[in-house]
């Protein structure tokens, strides 16, 4: 049976759970909904739940673990020099997948009976013509260890399949009757299914959380496979950025490191200052109307693709900067520059500070304002010595979001900005940054043996490292701002 | 209300504030119709009435905080020493600095106490260098009853203190501003009876510098610590004249029902 057949099964068995359970309970009443111990309907969805949570439980354990099981063994079964390191054990897997795969495609198109593919060996059939003719190409000859490989793969998968099967039923069936037996009138259901709905939303909030750790652990184990083939402490010391594919590379970050804290520092500049006076002029001095128009076309920016902001970067600000300033002011002739990019992102920025600032500013109480204004304070005093203290940890947040945004921006960098990694103190000099680093050794020809692919992942566990550290520095902020005045 | 301050003489017959056919509208609503009060200088004058009758509305026509509220109208004259403070000509944040106001929840700035003390001489330069802050800052707190309980703790911060705590700091706070009139806004609905006697006795005291207006909802306080009443109702300034009179022989019905708890 097919897991859509199977779950279309699933959800028969639940819905009659849900029906007999809700009956049962009002039986036990004699009828009286009011004597039960909760609303029949709880009494139905625990019923129901009964037979989704194992059954749903047991069909995505089965489908998780079946393949790594089957996988393990017939990989332990094909000779020592097919599988011998982790690649190449990857690429035979993937034929015998593929051989497999092809066998079934022949026999649902009946070019092949399944007796046939079950039995048939290299010796008397030409796998590689037979499968090509039912639309599978293969690249090579089939050997025939792949071939029976690929056999005893479509025997366990369909012997997988038929226990996966028997085994859910079995579970659904069970939890129907168990399901059902408990609908009793003083079976306290709605505990019971409030208890699921918890469940439910912690594996949610879990999902998350699991997530993230996986992610650090996949970025962690590689760049410690990186620091295995790449000293340490020319990595992060070593001033030269030269990644050189035929090996002997620098692969120092100190260069892109600098162009990631320059570029994100001019773009705070602007963003900062625009952003922020743009918030209390909303809020402080902007009539409704002008408000009611303002605010919507300046969040219009936030939704503008990062990219088409790379196309202004490219066409528009570079080129204005280099002939109005670097040019005139003998820095240089280049387009893409420290400036180019900072001030791009600092834009793009400028929604997410205003409006994140507005709403906190909107959020610091009338009678602050009030109390101000009728000691005699001009609107400026009140917003410069009682708003935006009382306003300031918020801001620090949205700052803070806006720099991780600046350093964690890539689009705009490649276009603005170029791909340079020098150490230069000129902002319209070309520079470029971490993030375009980890696209540019992960893009093209990659092995992921050689370290100038791995240093993708030791760039990226540094900035992982530095926007943690950034939020680290945010929560010490807010908490010592609270001791001050709360 | 046998109180001994209740028939004292009324010492001053100057008007710091004359209001006349004072309309204040909020939108459509007409909340304040046709009102007539004088303030007199040095002396202490109370507004009592039913909820929503439009005491708050009408004493903070007097600093003109009902500039901030953008729905809100005013038609009228206010003279303030026989200026009026609606006039094009008036700066309503010098006005503000001369008409102080309490408000009726504490609104401490989260700020040190000390700093929310010296707030108002700070932006309107009123000292020349720190030992004179710290004079007015001190003489304040000292005047607010505050003194004693945060004299060593100046630099914690005043949103820390106790509710009826940061009401005597923004009392604090606005006479440390120097203003010629202070306006309070029941300015003890949040005190417990001993920190009210303070401020009632605070308030007598500042009578004899400023003008004081206050709003209350305390028949008792209204007749310990005022010179004059104004009974409001419905928007309407039903009676008005010295407190000994309003209380013990009021010309309006509406007045007497208030008093005697038929009306509120
Ligand atoms: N900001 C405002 N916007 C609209 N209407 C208001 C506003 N403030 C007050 N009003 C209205 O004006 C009228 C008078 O209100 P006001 O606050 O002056 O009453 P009050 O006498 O101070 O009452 P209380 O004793 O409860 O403080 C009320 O009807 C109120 O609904
Ligand atoms: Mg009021």
């Amino acid at each position: 049976m097919s897991v859509a057949m199977l779950l279309a099964v699933i959800g028969v068995l639940a819905l009659t759970g849900f029906v007999l359970s809700r009956q049962r309970a009002l039986a036990s009443a004699g009828g009286n909904s009011r004597a039960l111990h909760s609303l029949p309907n709880y009494y139905g969805w625990n019923g129901a739940i009964w037979v989704l949570v194992p059954a749903l439980a047991g069909l995505s354990l089965w489908l998780i673990v079946q393949p790594m099981v089957v996988e393990s063994r017939i990989s332990a079964d094909l000779p020592a020099a097919l599988v011998a390191d982790d690649s190449a054990r990857a690429l035979t897997m993937a034929d015998v997948r593929r051989v497999a795969g092809g066998l079934d495609q022949a026999v649902a198109q009946g070019a092949m009976s399944e007796a046939k593919a079950r039995e048939m060996s290299t010796g008397a059939v030409d796998v590689r013509a037979v499968l090509a003719n039912v639309g599978v190409a293969l690249g090579s000859n089939v050997s025939p260890e792949v071939l029976s490989a690929a056999q005893d793969y479509r025997a366990m998968t369909a012997w997988g399949a038929a226990a996966r099967t028997i085994l859910i039923l079995v579970l659904a069936v069970a939890g129907l009757f168990w399901g059902v037996s408990r609908a009793q009138q003083d079976y306290r259901a709605r505990i019971a299914v409030e208890r699921v709905v918890l469940g439910i939303l912690a594996l949610a909030s879990s999902i998350a959380v699991f997530t993230t750790f996986g992610i650090i652990w996949s970025m962690a184990s590689e760049t410690y496979d990186f620091f295995t083939k790449y000293p340490i402490q020319d990595f992060f010391f070593s001033l030269t950025w030269s990644p050189n594919f035929r090996g002997n590379s620098d692969l120092g970050m100190i260069p892109l490191l600098w162009g990631t804290l320059y570029i994100s520092a001019v773009s705070l500049l602007v963003a900062v200052p625009i952003g922020l006076f743009t918030a209390i002029y909303l809020a402080e001095y902007a009539s409704k109307p002008v408000r009611n128009w303002v605010k919507p076309l300046i969040e219009i920016i936030a939704g503008i693709p990062t990219v088409v902001f790379g196309i202004f970067a490219l066409v528009t600000v570079g080129p204005a900067l280099r002939d109005w300033f670097a040019e005139p002011l003998g820095l240089g002739n280049s387009g893409s520059s420290v400036m180019t990019a900072g001030i791009v992102i600092g834009i793009l920025n400028v929604p997410f500070i205003s409006s994140l600032s507005d709403d906190i500013i909107n959020a610091v109480p009338q009678s602050l304002r009030d109390g101000s204004y009728g000691l005699g304070a001009t609107k400026s005093e009140t917003v410069r010595q009682v708003i935006l203290p009382a306003a300031l940890r918020g801001i620090v947040g949205a700052v803070l979001m806006a720099a991780s945004r600046a350093i964690g921006e890539t689009m705009i960098v490649v276009m603005g900005a170029g791909a340079a990694a020098q150490l230069s103190l000129n902002p319209f000099d070309a520079l470029t940054t971490m993030t375009v680093k980890i696209v540019g050794q992960l893009t093209g020809d990659t092995d992921f043996a050689s370290p100038e692919t791995l240093v993708a992942f030791a760039l990226g566990m540094t900035l992982f490292v530095i926007t943690l550290g950034l939020n680290v520095f945010a929560l010490y902020i807010v908490w010592k701002y609270k001791e001050q005045y709360e | 209300m046998k109180d001994m301050r209740m028939e004292s003489r009324v010492d001053s017959t100057v008007n710091k504030i004359e209001a006349r056919k004072v309309q204040v509208y909020y939108g459509a609503t007409h909340a304040i119709k046709d009102v007539d009060v004088d303030i007199a200088d040095r002396a202490v004058t109370a507004f009592i009435g039913p909820s929503g009758c439009g005491k708050s509305t009408f004493l903070r026509c007097l600093n003109r905080m009902n500039d901030t509220i953008a729905i809100c109208r005013v038609e009228g004259q206010i003279l303030l020493e026989g200026e009026d403070i609606y006039d094009r000509r008036v700066d309503p944040v010098q006005l503000r600095a001369k008409v102080g106001m309490v408000f009726q929840k504490p609104n401490p700035f989260p700020k040190s106490i000390y700093d929310n003390v010296a707030y108002g001489p700070r932006i309107h330069g009123l000292t020349r260098n720190k030992a004179e802050l710290d004079q007015i800052v001190e003489d304040c707190l000292r005047k607010a009853a505050l003194w004693n309980e945060v004299k060593d703790r100046l630099s914690a911060p005043g949103t820390g203190l106790s509710g009826g705590q940061q009401q005597r700091l923004c009392i604090a706070r606005a006479i440390a501003t120097q203003p010629e009139v202070l306006l309070m806004d029941e300015p003890c609905s949040a005190l417990d009876p001993i920190a009210t006697a303070q401020v009632e006795e605070l308030i007598d005291e500042l009578r004899h510098q400023f003008s004081v207006v206050i709003v209350t909802h305390s028949m008792q306080q209204a007749a310990r610590v005022s010179q004059h009443t104004a009974f409001f109702h419905l928007g309407h300034l039903v009676e008005f004249g010295e407190t000994g009179q309003i209380f013990t022989n009021p010309k309006d019905p509406r007045t007497e029902s208030y008093i005697t708890g038929r009306i509120g």
